[in-house]
């Protein structure tokens, strides 16, 4: 495999992380707690669009690669996670009066009801979406990269998803209500912005992408009840070193622990990979530790620079 | 259950034991009661072999200790642990490792070193371990905001599950350690005692009233297993005693009392000159080195120990058992740990019971209930994960402060008692709190002493457990907590009585 390939098969990762850690990092900021339902959210969102996908079928034609019911089911999934989402937030989140940390341990319990709920309709087996593995893009395969349309496709999607939510954070009304709301949310009250309809949008937003990413997670990979809680630390991780709070800092963390989830066998094959180093150089470490690689960058990142890369200067 | 000498005693005088205890007291009492009698009827009905009573009653123990280490840590200091099961799991492997018979380092050692036999110093490796792990994730984290040690934790977790899963040539993989020996199995004398011990059959009895209801009773033999899980509860009853005295002891003494503060204020700790990193440090070490016993002790009851042993659920059901509980409650921690084997066992039982398909044929229209309800029974384990959340929801919801809140075991013993002379009510929810003539009499004679030390050690600890929860520690406008009102409580009664002795 060359290191190209390395970079294409971490930028489909990177995507789904990214459309996961900026929900998160949202909600971080805005509801002001460490959502730990958020990779269940994912998990939720993939199920909706595995139904969705399963009534609607596959609606005649394909944009690369994917059938246009695909799209439907994707647009499903985001809808449902953000509907569970802004009720779980009215019924769960919003009556309780126990602070960050209190909410914190709250949203585990709300991540075991997901998890077990889906469990229990769907089984814990692994299943698919169902649509017919592509070969790689021909006119790539000189170049020593192995990518499907269906990779491309997340890529694609990713990118119109981010720059969606960054248009509306920058120019929209909305979005500076959420900025000032992230930023203070007493002065943003004083202001007249109605905190409390912002979080119902913060919630819409960012466990719609959630629901997005889920579906493309199931694409990339499979679909199992435990897929969203697996990937949360890897979330989370990317979200700490990006800087809690900041969208733009959880972006470039995203795909900064895609990348490095996905090259994990260029860390233990270095010396084959770079030039002018023998060929048997590398830190011997399996792929099956590339999450645990991820949280080890996390715990150095978080002793090195508590706020994160790209976070505020002050907590 | 522990009492301050103040109370009724439960043995001289059971309705005033009972009066004294408040409504959540008496609904834990009722439920540990009920509880116990289901175990009982299903060992006498044959439902439940009695092996296999046992092997519950030391997974109970098992879980109290597990909640008695996360007490010290989330309880008394406020630190959010999710790599409980990661502790458990060293504790388990540290042993294991050293005692196995497929274990990839040291199978087949002799199983006596020296004068020890291997599981005492199995105890020694696997609380050694914890020890190690717990300062290496402590260092970069306890300095950090709560939740990020909640994040870093349950990351460090997983890093800790998947070498044991992934380095097969220490821990063999996922196929797990066999052929652990039972903690007394190789001792000299002790380990030959249960089959030494005589073994009872139990002839079986048919009861009831004859001709209306009868049902069969008894009927089994206890045999050589029986009398070594009997041994394992033993055991586990002495960890679990002397684990409960220590930290009665601890949690009373001044370092107890820095930890309070901590939990409910850092900064004003950090203010009064107490070193809050170390301190945090050593709460966290020592309650990890608990759940690494707790793990000791499974390995050696368990006799297998599997990388499934440290999925991330072992560590939320020892979190219910400490919330539910009350957090920083060792009285709430012990019912915590029946609350577990009651929800393991309870779905366990539930799902085996129910008829694989629905009793009642459905009109077709309804055909998709049928299918539900299938899949449902089909996929019945994860109620137990259903359970788990619903729990975790539901007290965070309408009771953050527990079932049992810390609030006598806060105070010294004579310092409760000198406030029970003077001030009357002790516990705020208290309804009838009119002890007997008898009782007055001794408190009073027992309190007088030492009652101007203890009543400064009291006051100390108004100052300490009265300000804002830790719950809530990164907000300093959220100081309205339920937990708040049970420590003040318990503060104020303490004041009261040093008041009054003023």
């Amino acid at each position: 495999m060359s290191v190209l390939e390395f970079v294409a098969n971490g930028l489909v990762f990177s995507s789904i992380i990214v459309l996961a850690s900026i929900g998160l990092s949202l909600v971080y900021s805005i509801a002001d707690f460490a959502n730990f339902a958020h990779g269940d959210t994912m998990t939720v969102g993939a199920y909706a669009a595995l139904v969705t996908f399963g009534t609607v079928g596959t609606l005649g034609g394909t944009v690369l690669g994917l059938p246009y019911g695909f799209f439907v089911a994707l647009l499903a999934g985001t809808l449902v996670a953000a509907l569970v989402a802004v009720i779980t937030h009215k019924v769960i989140y919003e009556p309780v009066d126990i602070g960050s940390i209190g909410l914190l341990i709250t949203s585990i319990g709300v991540a075991f009801v997901y998890r077990s709920v889906i469990r229990m309709g769907f089984g814990a087996d692994f299943t698919e979406f169902g649509i017919q593995v592509l070969r790689p893009i021909e006119a790539l395969l000189p170049y020593g990269v192995r990518v499907t349309e269906h990779d491309v496709a997340i890529v694609v999607s990713a990118v119109v998803l981010v720059a969606a939510l960054h248009v509306v954070l920058q120019y929209t009304d909305l979005g500076r209500k959420m900025r000032a709301t992230a930023d203070n949310p007493d002065l943003a009250r004083v202001s007249g912005i109605r905190t409390n309809r912002i979080e119902i949008w913060t919630w819409i937003i960012g466990a719609g992408l959630a629901g997005a990413g889920g579906g493309f997670l199931g694409l990339f990979n499979q679909l199992s009840p435990r897929m969203g809680f697996d990937i949360l630390l890897v979330v989370f991780a990317a979200v700490i070193l990006g800087g809690i709070g900041s969208v733009y800092g959880a972006m470039l963390g995203g795909v900064l622990i895609g990348m490095i989830n996905q090259m994990m066998p260029l860390i233990s094959n270095f010396g084959q990979y770079a030039p002018l180093v023998p060929n048997e150089w590398g830190i011997p470490i399996g792929i099956e530790y590339a999450n645990a690689v991820a949280f080890v960058i996390m715990v150095v990142v978080l002793l090195a620079r508590p706020n994160g890369i790209m976070g505020e200067s002050a907590t | 259950m522990t009492e301050t000498d103040a109370r009724p005693s439960v043995t001289s005088d059971p309705r005033g034991y009972w009066a004294a205890l408040t409504g959540a007291e008496r609904g834990v009492a009722a439920f540990v009661a009920a509880m116990l009698v289901l175990l009982l009827w299903g060992l006498v009905s044959g439902g439940l072999g009695p092996t296999y009573f046992m092997y519950l009653v030391g997974l109970v123990g098992m879980y109290i200790l597990l909640s008695f280490g996360l007490n010290v840590q989330w309880g008394y200091a406020g630190l959010i642990n999710f790599s409980v099961a990661a502790f458990f799991g060293l504790g388990a492997y540290g042993t294991a490792l050293l005692t196995a018979t497929s274990s990839p380092l040291t199978g087949g050692m002799d199983p006596i070193l020296g004068f020890f036999p291997v599981p005492i110093v199995g105890i020694f490796v696997g609380l050694g371990l914890a020890a190690v792990l717990a300062v290496v994730i402590g260092i970069p984290t306890l300095r950090l905001r709560a939740d990020y040690l909640a994040i870093a934790s349950l990351g460090l977790a997983e890093v800790v599950r998947l070498v044991m899963l992934n380095q097969r040539d220490w821990t063999n993989g996922s196929a797990g350690l066999r052929g652990i020996p039972g903690f007394f199995d190789v001792w000299p004398v002790i380990g030959d005692l249960p089959q030494t011990l005589p073994e009872l059959r139990f002839q079986e009895l048919e009861v009831g009233l004859p001709g209306v209801w009868t049902t069969r009773i008894l009927g089994f033999t206890i045999g050589e297993s029986f009398w070594s899980q009997t041994m394992n509860v033993l055991l586990v009853t002495v960890f679990v005693a002397v684990t409960y005295l220590v930290l009665r002891r601890v949690h009373q003494s001044p370092w107890g009392r820095v930890l309070r503060t901590i939990r409910s204020d850092e900064d004003l700790a950090e203010a009064l000159g107490k070193d809050t990193y170390s301190l945090k440090m050593q709460s966290f070490v020592l309650g990890s080195v608990i759940m690494a016993l707790a793990g000791v002790f499974y390995a050696h009851l368990n006799l297998f120990v599997s990388p499934g042993d440290l999925n991330p659920i072992n560590t939320f059901y020892v979190w219910i058992a400490v919330i539910l509980g009350g957090s920083g409650s060792n009285r709430g921690a012990m019912f915590g740990g029946f609350v577990i084997i009651a929800i393991q066992e309870g779905t366990r039982f539930i799902g085996g019971a129910l008829p694989e398909s629905l009793p009642i044929d459905m009109p077709s229209f309804l055909g998709f209930v049928e299918s539900t309800y299938t899949t449902v029974v089909d996929n019945f384990a994860s109620t137990r994960l259903l359970a788990v959340g619903i729990i975790i929801i539901l007290v965070m919801r309408y009771r953050p402060e527990g079932v049992l809140p810390p609030q006598r075991e806060l105070i010294w013993p004579s310092a409760a008692r000198t406030a029970d002379v003077s001030g009357g009510v002790v516990t705020g929810s208290q309804v009838d709190d009119s002890p007997g003539p008898d009782d007055e009499g001794q408190r009073a004679h027992d309190g007088v002493e030492d009652t101007v030390h203890d009543a400064d050690d009291a006051t100390d600890d108004v100052e300490s457990t009265g300000g804002t929860d830790a719950a809530d520690g990164n907000q300093p406008d959220g100081g309205t907590d339920a937990t708040d009102g049970a420590d003040a409580n318990a503060g104020d009664d303490a004041t009261r009585g040093g008041d009054d002795d003023e």
